[in-house]
């Protein structure tokens, strides 16, 4: 009897093992995928989806990482600070320690105290406001290059290939198209271009005739606005309708074919600095491939700054076979990454080292090309 | 002409062209308040809807072939106009009629809640990105000399005067010399009395929410056509400008809003052209409140008399 009893004894124990071995296997490695999927800004965030979904299809099929398999988990903080900073709640509660994201600056800023505070590895793909890392945070990194760098590159290209005779500096009055446009000012200021006007226009507003006329009398050659692509689009387009052709210029944040949707013909050469289109890169040949037979577009510009987020963290989980935020935040500080946008190496801040972004001439197709 | 005389016209020309369209969606406040003295917090998304139908109209138009872009428009407007107008009858209905006759408080609160409803139903059912149709009407009229300042005069901008101006004139007629006409100007002298007098002042009250949805529905026509862009959200800023411009320009009188409307584009205009755009709103926000220290019923208000 007492033989009997061991025996059975061991025999659960042995079940009990197998199955929570098989649990184990069964469970998979969740990252994080926090951005706005509604909202008038939703399109970045698809872009941001399409990226990290391929790149998890990707090391999945590859075998996983540590012999788990990936499982991206997507959250809404539709571009709002607010949301942004329930939602980094959320994934803390969910217990998830990896997060791509989130996206617009303002909403990314509110909500990397929260992942530092809990150790939470956080690669945002989209957010370039330079004050994000300045605050000596250790597990927040990013893939794309800083404002900063995209207000001297405007800077620097306007002094050096597009010479305007009168330029004025637009923006949103917004954290990011407000400090863009003051860079570009500054910048240009210390070379002794002075704008001819640097004002404000409302977020959602939908005449711009006033301004326009302003801009007309003023008889500005080039205007450089810094803010996103619905009130941009509107500007282009009132201006084609007034006969104001100036040469314009924007950020990142109006590149997108909603900006030709919006201005039609008008959206036509409009410059912007934007992240290189890594979709056009040989060495992204397959990746891309693999997107488009989803029916999905690799073509935005965060598409493979999100790709590229998440090899960095597996990588690093490789490397280290440790998935402990203050781990992987070492290694990726003391390493070199060959990821989808080329080489990636960090800065103590947590910034890229080198640019990613480029002036493209947009076109009323939605497509860009490097400008000249 | 000097190239700042030329400069003004331009930006008068801009800021009557805004001010029409507020003035259009003002009537709609201005009418609702003038009968039964509440505020329709749903009228800014009835003109939003407007915006929404014209551009689907115009699609699915042009997806079928018909060329002929006057045909698309007339057929836009009306569509436009019944498909609004059946929402604002159906505002009036849902959200002022069970509760006319409680606390001036509560149906204010219920067209708030009428409005929020309408904002997201939009967002669920159209997404909540911005739509954007090609531009329908191009090209205008450029005079003034090239070499000082040239005024361009669209044609869009031609259209959006005289639809208004036509609007306007036949609702003044309406008012003025229709039997209904009459009938909405005594339910807004003395509601109680008119009803004693045999008039159906539910149906008086009706036809108000529905003509103002009718004249938010032209304005959501035109604008959407010159702008080209809608969102689900157009209405809380538009509604909120044609608000002021009801007030502006004493809320209850007709003529004061169209007055209103057009002090207040106009004004917006002048304000971008001389002075940053960004004071636009806080030099006619801050016009509003000086005009009503000074006439607190507005320019052509009739100050509120207690009955007895």
């Amino acid at each position: 009897m007492n033989q009997f009893r061991k025996t059975l004894l061991s025999l659960s124990t042995a079940v009990c093992i197998m199955g929570l071995t098989a649990a184990a296997q069964a469970e998979t490695l969740k990252i994080g995928l926090a951005g706005p999927s509604t909202g008038p800004v939703a399109q970045y965030g698809d872009m941001q989806k399409i990226g990290v979904m391929a790149a998890i299809d990707d090391i999945n099929k590859a075998g996983g990482i540590n012999g788990m398999m990936l499982e991206g988990v997507v959250y809404d903080d539709a571009c709002d600070p607010k949301q942004a900073v329930a939602v980094a709640n959320k994934i803390v509660n969910d217990g998830i320690t990896q997060v791509v994201g989130h996206l617009c600056s303002s909403s990314t800023e509110p909500a990397t105290d929260i992942y530092d505070e809990e150790g939470i590895l956080m690669i945002t793909a989209a957010s370039t406001s330079p004050s994000i890392t300045e605050k000596g945070y250790k597990t927040i990194f990013r893939t794309i290059g800083l404002d900063s760098l995209q207000g001297s590159m405007a800077a620097e290209y306007i002094l050096n290939n597009a010479k305007p005779k009168r330029i004025a500096v637009i923006h949103d009055k917004q954290q990011y198209g407000e400090g863009l446009a003051t860079s570009v000012r500054d910048l240009l200021a210390e070379k002794g271009v002075k704008a001819a006007m640097f004002e404000g226009v409302t977020p959602g507003d939908k005449d711009f005739s006033a301004l326009i006329a302003k801009l007309k009398k003023e008889n500005v050659d080039f205007v450089y606005y810094g803010g996103y692509h619905p009130e941009l689009g509107l500007i282009l387009r009132q201006s084609a309708e007034k006969g104001f052709n100036a040469q314009f210029m924007g950020p990142e944040g109006v590149v997108n074919s909603d900006l030709a949707k919006i201005a039609g013909k008008a959206s036509e050469g409009v410059l912007a600095t934007a992240p290189k289109s890594f979709d056009q890169n040989p060495i992204n040949e397959t990746r891309v491939a693999a997107i488009k037979a989803k029916g999905e577009d690799p073509t935005g510009p965060f598409v493979f700054t999100a790709y590229a987020a998440v090899e960095v963290m597996t990588d690093a989980m490789t490397a280290t076979k440790s998935t402990d935020a203050e781990v992987l935040s070492d290694y990726i500080r003391e390493h070199d990454f060959d990821t989808a946008i080329g080489k990636v190496k960090y800065d103590e801040k947590g910034d890229l080292t080198e640019s990613t972004f480029l002036v493209y001439r947009l076109h009323q197709d939605g497509s860009k090309t490097p400008a000249e | 002409m000097s190239e700042f005389s030329l400069y003004l016209l331009q930006q008068l020309i801009n800021g009557l062209t805004i001010g029409s369209t507020y003035a259009l969606i003002a009537i709609g406040y201005t009418m609702v308040y003038g009968i039964i003295g509440m505020i329709n917090f749903a009228h800014g998304e009835i003109y939003m809807i407007g915006s929404y139908v014209t551009f689907i109209v115009i699609a699915g138009l042009m997806g079928m072939g018909i060329a002929s872009l006057p045909i698309i428009l007339i057929i836009a407007l009306v569509v436009a106009i019944f498909i609004s107008s059946t929402y604002g009858w159906t505002v009036e209905r849902v959200a002022y009629r069970p509760l006319r006759g409680t606390n001036r408080l509560i149906p204010l609160i219920s067209a708030i809640g009428m409005s929020i409803f309408l904002q997201n139903f939009v967002v669920l059912s159209q997404g909540s990105r911005d739509v954007a149709l090609p531009p329908q009407i191009t090209g205008g009229w450029n005079f003034g000399d090239p070499s000082l300042f040239e005024v361009s005069l669209s044609y869009m901008q031609v259209l959006i005067f005289a639809v208004t101006f036509i609007s306007m004139t036949l609702l003044t007629l309406f008012i003025s010399r229709s039997r209904m006409g009459r009938a909405c100007r005594a339910c807004s002298e003395d509601l109680g009395m008119t009803n004693l007098l045999g008039i159906d002042t539910n149906k008086i009250i009706a036809l108000t929410f529905i003509v103002g949805a009718a004249l938010a529905a032209i304005a959501g026509l035109l604008l959407g056509l010159y702008y080209g862009v809608v969102n689900p959200f157009v209405g809380f800023i538009a509604g909120l400008k044609a608000f002021t411009a009801a007030v502006l320009g004493g809320i209850g009188s007709i003529p004061g809003a169209m007055l209103g409307g057009l002090i207040l584009g106009v004004t917006e205009a002048m304000t971008a052209a001389f002075f940053p755009s960004e004071y636009k709103d806080v030099v006619s926000f801050g016009l509003l409140v000086t005009i009503l220290l000074f006439r607190p019923s507005g320019l052509l208000g009739k100050p509120e008399v207690e009955k007895v």
